[in-house]
């Protein structure tokens, strides 16, 4: 399940995870410069969570360290157009690494490659900008998993296709043996959940 | 379509997996610069991020690290590092079999140090046995019937030399040793040779060439360089 983890283990992660997003701006500028100290940090910082992503996904270590490969290498020349005064590295990298993985295992399933230029549209470093602060703080992740868990076992489901297979609705819905409509409903449902919670924070 | 209508699409749109219709509505909604959705996608990123940033925590091995760095010229590249792991063993190799030579050749010289003084030994127990074999030898003993002394044989050939055979010789302190002294009838003592004792007192010692039948035989404790004359009382002595 996506959030089988130890509840420790979590909150130090949800809490590296919320600190790396907030202090990369400087790590951004040095990139931008080519300082190949600051590649080291960033690969100490994503390296694991990157890893940890993209095995889930493709859930073969051996694809997992080509594609993590690729997804720095990929991140090593864009970063000129990454905006690093406004930008959010951690995301802009996670997305990165999702979209890898998901293209390998399209490609992998026959389907290569009808979103592969829409998915390098969609993480191009001008979508990471100018984030709230609190939009990506750990008490937001707290509440994201909190609301994870309240979903039902279908909601719970097109939730993790959607982001760990990469499935369309109306994929899910073949998946499934569901109708599509039935899937969207539950697609629908399950993202406004977590929303309604994330909203909750900010009215706190 | 309204923004609100659309407001559950962008978490997918984001993601790459909004299909048909709604796809549509929101790509035309962005292309107005239309606020409110620029909002929601902007939020949708956000989820997304976070969603990702929570997959179950997996140590990747440690050569990825390498890997990646080494593709963006952070780092070494791997065949470069393993080159580099090869050439510091064969450092290591070469620097062992060096010590291992230099112990070889040190062994290799106490073996030949040990064999020469083997057959250094055996050199002279042929030349005790033969000197004591010739008729013409004489013996006298010393030290006999005293509590601790020293005691044993002075052999004398008048061709061959002198041997001497001595045991319970005490120990003696760094830098001195034995000195044996020739004395002839009316004359003053002649070095006959120094020697050192064994572990156990013992000690045979050999002047060889000829010498005078009717002399006396001493021997002191002296400097282990020797003495041109006596320095120290005689510790045993016997006359032919």
């Amino acid at each position: 399940m996506l959030f089988r983890l130890i509840p420790v283990s979590l909150a130090l992660a949800l809490l590296q995870v919320a600190l790396r997003f907030k202090d990369d701006g400087d790590l951004a500028r040095r990139l931008r410069e080519r300082d190949a100290g600051a590649m080291r940090e960033l690969y100490d910082r994503y390296g694991r969570l990157v890893y940890s992503l993209i095995l889930r996904i493709v859930r073969n270590s051996a694809a997992a360290e080509d594609l993590v490969q690729e997804t720095f290498l990929r991140v090593w020349n864009r970063m000129q157009a990454f905006n690093q005064e406004r930008g959010a590295l951690g995301p802009w990298v996670l997305t990165v690494a999702r979209n890898r993985a998901i293209d390998y295992i399209r490609s992998a399933d026959g389907k290569m490659s009808a979103g592969a230029m829409e998915l390098d549209h969609l993480e191009h470093p001008g979508q990471f900008c100018d984030f709230e602060d609190r939009a990506l703080s750990l008490d937001r992740a707290r509440r994201l998993k909190d609301a994870f868990e309240k979903l039902t076992p279908h909601q719970k489901t097109v939730v993790e296709l959607a982001y760990y297979e990469g499935l369309s609705q109306t994929e899910m819905a073949e998946r499934m043996q569901q109708p599509l409509g039935t899937v969207k409903t539950w697609v629908r449902s399950a993202l406004k959940v977590l929303r309604e919670q994330l909203t909750e924070v900010a009215t706190v | 379509m309204t923004c609100d209508d659309l407001r559950d699409s962008y978490e997918l749109y984001s993601l790459g997996l909004l299909e048909g219709e709604e796809k549509r509505e929101v790509e035309a909604h962005l292309a107005r610069n239309c606020v409110v959705c620029q909002k929601h996608l902007k939020d949708a990123v956000g989820v997304n991020a976070l969603m990702l940033s929570q997959a179950q925590e997996v140590v990747p091995p440690s050569r990825l690290r390498r890997r990646v760095l080494a593709s963006v010229g952070a780092e070494r590249a791997g065949w470069e590092w393993v080159a580099a792991l090869v050439a510091a063993c064969s450092l290591i190799v070469a620097l062992w079999l060096s010590l291992e030579k230099r112990t070889t050749d040190r062994d290799l010289a106490d073996a030949r140090q040990t064999l020469q003084q083997a057959v250094t030994e055996r050199d002279r127990l042929d030349q005790a046995f033969t000197f004591l074999n010739q008729p013409e030898t004489r013996q006298v003993n010393f030290g006999q019937g005293q509590p601790a002394p020293p005691r044993g044989n002075f052999f004398l050939n008048p061709r061959m030399g002198v041997l001497l055979i001595a045991s319970n010789l005490p120990a003696l302190p760094a830098g001195k040793a034995y000195e044996m002294w020739v004395i002839p009838k009316g004359g003053m003592p002649r070095p006959a040779g120094v020697f050192q004792s064994g572990p156990q007192g013992t000690a045979m010692h050999i002047l060889p060439g000829a010498v005078d039948p009717n002399v006396t035989l001493a021997v002191t404790v002296e400097p282990d360089s020797g003495s041109p004359s006596p320095t120290s009382d005689i510790l045993f002595t016997a006359g032919f």
